[in-house]
């Protein structure tokens, strides 16, 4: 009786830095689908929350010594590799019919008593794009007839 | 003997309920670092009517300041100092999972999400599940993240939007999920074991639901070399019929995938057609 209990009073501080990460991440996860309007980062952002959930459910599976957490990340898993592929099929479609991955496109769907909002005061984009390396130019380019290299049947 | 009011003593009260504050507490600690956590969130998030880049960096400095702090209430709540291995794969989590949910340009949110994937898959090591922390890597970062990157290079190749610069309700949004993050650690800093009834942590027969005719399994052994195949073992021996059904899960998310799509190119189709039937009547 006194080995589990010392076992469980060891374990303790490893559950709860695994439930504390657990909760760091689901509340970052919650924050970004709150905020954000991009759909593919609102899908990033509930895979966030699921990543949390996870960490939650292997602390417990540790400090339970049982393989049940560990089983239910797997169909976890499973069920976030599902929601993914109907997911991606909803935002391609939603992207073919309004041509933007906004959120706010779809606000037509809201309540009909809320108003519709509107982006005033769009900040600028300012930050200068990065700069890629480049390869240095090696040798003269060679002479081609634009022509002839339209027309080849293979490349 | 009547008592003499001082003109000290309503001066010195404030004095003493501030010095009453024990200001190192978990409790104030807390308090504080989830108020630099939604002030710094609040100020990282794009917002709208200004671009910002002095905020932005005083939104990075206190969310410095708020990891500092959390990991000295973390250090008094459990025990988090303790595993350098366990705070440098979850700092890699938390840092990148911040900056998933920051990042203007959705494709470095994507890749900062990998980052997070690793992290979570360090934590998961750390924590016993070796099986899960590949897992993870495989079927996250290898299958699930490239094709939300294919998605977004299809759809939108040609750098930022106006939607990916402003965000809805950053502030609310920063302020709800900042309390929750703190709701949560102060009840998970108070599970113990020798904690009164109404806060004890359930033992596992409790968790179980055991009666006294169906005691649970013992606790095995996680961190047992042949912790795999005792996994493989759980999953297709207690959970077979659930593994079963997730695999129908999968076929028939396959299946509707692929007919949403032909049907959506159907009706497309279907419209152009009566629209081009529109134009010629």
């Amino acid at each position: 009786m006194m080995l589990p209990t010392l076992l469980a009073a060891a374990a303790l501080p490893l559950l709860q830095n695994g439930l504390f990460v657990g909760a760091i991440l689901f509340s970052l996860g919650l924050v970004g689908i709150l905020t954000r309007r991009n759909l593919i980062v609102m899908f990033l952002s509930a895979e966030l929350m699921l990543q949390g959930i996870s960490v939650s459910l292997v602390a417990w599976s540790r400090y339970h010594g049982d393989f049940g957490g560990q089983v239910l990340v797997i169909f976890v898993l499973s069920v976030a590799a599902c929601e993914a592929a109907v997911a991606l099929v909803f935002v391609l479609q939603a992207f073919t019919r309004t041509g933007r991955l906004d959120a706010a496109a779809w606000q037509s769907l809201r309540e009909a008593s809320l108003p519709r909002s509107v982006d005033h005061e769009i900040p600028a984009f300012n930050d200068a794009m990065p700069s890629f390396p480049r390869l240095t130019q090696a040798g003269h380019s060679p002479a081609t007839d634009e022509a002839a290299a339209s027309q080849r049947d293979h490349v | 003997m009547t008592p003499i009011a001082s003109p000290f003593t309503t001066v010195s009260l404030p004095t003493a309920a501030l010095s009453g504050i024990d200001w190192l507490s978990p409790g104030v600690l807390l308090a504080a670092a989830v108020t630099c956590l939604a002030v710094s969130l609040w100020l990282v998030l794009p917002k709208a009517g200004r671009s910002g880049t002095f905020s932005r960096r005083l939104g990075l400095l206190l969310g410095a300041i708020t990891l500092g702090l959390f990991i000295a209430t973390g250090h008094r709540l459990g025990n988090l100092g303790e595993e350098a291995v366990l705070l440098t794969v979850s700092l890699v989590a938390v840092i990148s999972a911040a900056a998933t949910i920051t990042c203007r340009s959705p494709v470095y949110a994507a890749i900062w999400f990998a980052l997070c994937l690793s992290g979570v898959a360090g934590v998961l090591l750390v924590l016993g599940a070796q099986f899960l922390g590949v897992a993870t890597i495989v079927v996250y970062a290898g299958a699930i993240l490239v094709m939300f990157l294919f998605v977004l290079m299809l759809a939108q190749p040609s750098g930022l939007t106006t939607s990916d610069r402003i965000t809805n309700e950053p502030l609310l949004s920063a302020v709800a999920g900042a309390v929750l993050l703190g709701l949560l650690s102060l009840s998970i800093g108070r599970l113990s074991a020798d904690a009164p009834a109404c806060c004890r942590l359930p033992t596992k027969a409790a968790a179980l639901g055991a009666t006294a005719e169906s005691t649970p399994a013992a606790s095995v052994d996680l961190l047992a070399a042949d912790q795999v195949a005792r996994l493989g073992g759980e999953l297709f021996g207690r959970h077979l019929v659930a593994v079963e059904a997730i695999g129908i899960l999968l076929l028939i998310a396959l299946i509707g995938a692929i007919a949403i799509v032909s049907h959506g190119l159907e009706g497309d189709q279907a419209e152009t057609s009566s629209l081009q039937e529109g134009r010629q009547a």
